[in-house]
């Protein structure tokens, strides 16, 4: 059978009821116990205040890559090694007045160690550090917060300072390093160039590039070359095909022309004369004859051929098709005339190329390794310029507080209510704990206590039936003497609740 | 001393001045000696008449005080938790026995669980019936209980009487100054039990108490759990068991060996015992009496 939650609840109060003295010496123990450290508890003063630790301000974006503001997100890691390190807590010491009864090292390093302990550095926010100390005065409690974080930003700035400096120290240090050698490759090389006249610092890959370079321009033009003899060799044949062409046509068309008219004139006498008719014979006739002239003329060409290019007739050179041919033609003439010229030339100097690179393999080769570590050189040493120059300006920021700056967000005050629990809370939680507490221990025994407690579990556990549940039968004896002992505990339990209330009202009229 | 009461007392002078009758009401006779154990024809006036001879009680009725000092119950405390309990237990054993009479053990699962305190509030609560009577045996002889409500806590008990012969049963059976309410204390004698229980006279004791009167329930007050020697002689000679076990202090695995012993038949079931309760003694008048302000204008 299940035991219901209100079921253990009133066999607690019986059970509480049963060890009542125990119970009752519990909860007036508690109450004493939790009195007395209610008022011997210290009071402390807390104060705190806020600093707000800031990189991004007007200045960052304009000088962009060209300074470097120190990371906010460590600083704030590290306030707390910060302001717990010895350079702010002797200061501390010396500020709070604990220096003045000439503390030995090991009692300074119990006083510093006690402070470290009342005091509470908290990254509130990404780049907000709230410090919070605590003390028995609040003056001090005040002063020691407002001490701590003029410290903090001091060391703070300080630290950035000496953080930048250094770096650009060492850079600039580098950087004159590089500048020595730099100087001294420099040297060696003219000496170099002294002894070997010839000898150019031309790297071999520059070379390589620029035989690359010429060879292209060969191949090209060469290309262009052919191109240009193709359209040459094309435009010649076409010019010689039209001259023939063009005689041709003149000379048949005006026959034909010829003959038609005649055949009209013929037709239109055919009308009114016989074909007897002289004048019908004559056009007969000489329509013949023109006939007979075109069959021959027709037969010409081949004759022409044979007989050379030599006879172009002048109606032919008079064709606008045949000039512009002619003009195209000693245009092209020119064009590869020209780029003959051009590979002539590159090809020039392509061999000069050739034998210059022919004398730097030959030539120093220390030269060339000189020349080498000298631009490796320079472009570092032009690198550390750089960096130094922003390394100065970082310096710079850092002087005129542009770069990392502190502020006091929120500053600290004269605390006026002690921190941490109050009187109160220890008459409150004594009453409550001193039922809590006996009322708690007497569930854990029943949970723990393998005796059995609730008849009703009995038949299903133990497959036997439970015939009764016999109540306690309280005998006249017994009740004799619950009466004699309950004013007793009533008593306990009036005076440790009258006492609670009574050291409550003394400590809020201040009297304790 | 009332009219009633001398009229009683000469009613009982003359009643032990006939022979044969000066025993009262719990006699051993002669059918108990014999072997054959034959019931006397037994009609409704002669039990009515025995149970009103009960009644007459040889020593004077405990008041409410001397009950109370016992630790007994008494009828009037009808709405008392521990009287409703033991009344209803008594009922389910009357229901269980179907109108016949019955001796039940009762016997504790570990020491210390109030099974003395269980058998005698039992035996009371059998007794508030007028109907009904009981005898109540004690059988725990390392521990007897019951002779302390005797007059004479030395008067003959049970061991003397299984031990001598010539004892009477009448002798030993007495009345507690509780109507319908006698016992049989444990008696002088405390060595090795076991023999005692398997003896015959033992179980013709037992026979002869229960089948003189029908409406005598008999109650024996056993020995722990931890005794299971005696416990399985007495399991034979009883019709129930009922097994006690306090309330945080037996274990689940105690009561669980306990009735592995006894036989399912005879097993009744267990009585927890000893609840804790607290007494209804006026809490409201015991926390606010002391503040209550008395002003003049009340007129005191």
């Amino acid at each position: 059978m299940q035991i219901h939650p209100e079921q253990i609840v009133r066999m607690l109060i019986k059970e509480a009821f049963v060890s009542r003295r125990v119970v009752v010496g519990v909860f007036v123990l508690v109450n004493g116990v939790l009195l007395a450290m209610g008022l011997t508890w210290p009071k402390f003063y807390a104060a705190s205040t806020s600093i707000l630790v800031e990189d991004r301000n007007i200045i960052q974006p304009l000088m962009q890559g060209a300074a470097v503001a120190t990371d906010v997100s460590d600083l704030t890691r590290n306030a707390r090694e910060l302001i717990y390190g010895r350079r702010i807590m002797d200061r501390i010491l010396d500020h709070g007045g604990w220096s003045e009864s000439q503390p030995s090292a090991v009692e300074q390093e119990f006083l510093i160690e006690a402070i470290k302990k009342r005091t509470t550095v908290s990254n509130v926010g990404r780049n907000l550090v709230k410090v919070e100390y605590r003390d028995t005065d609040p003056g001090r409690a005040l002063r020691v917060t407002q001490k701590f974080a003029e410290l903090f930003i001091q060391e703070g700035v300080a630290a950035r300072a000496a953080e930048t400096r250094a770096a650009y120290d060492f850079i600039d240090k580098q950087a004159k390093e590089y500048e020595a050698k730099l100087s001294q490759s420099e040297q060696e090389i003219r000496q170099v160039r002294g002894s070997n006249v010839d000898a150019r610092p031309v790297s071999e890959v520059e070379l390589s590039a620029r035989l690359a370079l010429l060879n292209a321009r060969v191949e090209t033009t060469t290309m262009e070359l052919r191109e240009a003899e193709i359209r040459r060799d094309s435009l010649q044949r076409q010019v010689s095909g039209e001259a023939d062409v063009t005689a041709g046509i003149t000379r048949e068309g005006q026959m034909r022309a010829r003959i038609g008219e005649l055949q009209a004139r013929l037709d239109t006498l055919r009308l009114s004369y016989l074909d007897t008719h002289p004048d019908t014979i004559q056009l007969k006739l000489q329509i013949q004859d023109l006939t007979k002239a075109l069959e021959s003329e027709r037969q010409r060409p081949s004759q022409g051929e044979r007989a050379g290019r030599g006879e172009m007739n002048e109606s032919a050179m008079n064709s606008p098709i045949y000039q512009q041919l002619r003009r195209e033609l000693s245009q092209t003439q020119v064009t590869v005339d020209a780029l003959k010229a051009r590979i002539a030339e590159s090809q020039r100097l392509l061999r000069e190329e050739a034998q210059r690179g022919k004398g730097l393999r030959s030539g120093d080769a220390r030269l060339a390794d000189l020349a080498r570590d000298n631009l490796l050189n320079r472009e570092i040493y032009q690198d550390l310029l750089r960096r130094r120059e922003r390394a100065r300006v970082s310096i710079s920021l850092d002087v005129d507080r542009q770069g990392l700056t502190f502020s006091i967000q929120e500053p600290a005050t004269l605390p006026q209510a002690p921190k941490g629990p109050r009187f109160w809370h220890f008459v409150f939680g004594g009453l409550a704990l001193g039922i809590l507490v006996p009322f708690g221990l007497l569930f854990v025994r029943m949970q723990i206590d393998p005796r059995v407690r609730f008849g009703e579990t009995i038949p299903k556990a133990h497959n036997v039936p439970v015939l009764a549940t016999i109540p306690h039968l309280w005998t006249p004896d017994e009740l004799k003497h619950l009466k004699a002992e309950l004013p007793v505990l009533k008593l306990a339990l009036v005076a440790t609740v009258a006492v609670c209330a009574i050291l409550s009202a003394l400590r809020m009229a201040q009297v304790l | 001393m009332s009219k009633i009461e001398k009229a009683l007392n000469k009613a009982r002078g003359e009643r032990h001045n006939r022979p044969g009758t000066e025993l009262g009401p719990d006699e051993d006779r002669e059918p108990i000696r014999g072997t054959a154990l034959i019931p006397e024809p037994r009609g409704e006036l002669v039990r009515l008449e025995d149970i009103s001879r009960m009644n007459q009680n040889e020593m004077p009725l405990l008041d409410a005080e001397g009950l109370s000092r016992h630790g007994i119950i008494r009828p009037e405390l009808f709405d008392d938790p521990a009287v409703q309990a033991f009344r209803d237990l008594r009922t389910k054993i009357m229901l269980q026995g179907q109108g016949e009479n019955g001796v039940v053990l009762v016997s504790a699962i570990s020491k210390g669980s109030g099974s003395s305190f269980v058998a005698q509030n039992l035996a009371a609560a059998f007794a508030f019936d007028a109907g009904n009577t009981a005898l109540m045996v004690d059988c725990n002889f390392r521990n007897p209980s019951l002779h302390r409500l005797l007059d004479d806590p030395s008067t003959p008990g049970l061991t003397d009487y299984l031990e001598n012969p010539d004892l009477d049963l009448s002798t030993i059976i007495r009345p507690v100054g509780i109507s319908r309410f006698r016992v049989i204390a444990a008696g002088r004698k405390r060595e090795i039990p076991a023999e005692y229980f398997t003896s015959a006279k033992m179980r013709r004791l037992i026979d002869s108490v229960r089948r003189r009167y029908m409406e005598r329930f008999i109650i024996l007050d056993g020995p722990s759990m931890s005794d299971i020697a005696d416990i399985r002689i007495l399991s034979e000679l009883c019709d129930y068991v009922i097994l006690v076990g306090r309330y945080g202090r037996v274990t689940g695995a105690q009561i669980e060996n306990c009735v592995k012993e006894i036989s399912g038949k005879k097993m009744l079931g267990v009585v927890f015992n000893d609840e804790p309760r607290i007494p209804q003694i006026g809490w409201r008048e015991f926390w606010f009496r002391q503040w209550r302000v008395r002003f003049p204008w009340t007129g005191g």
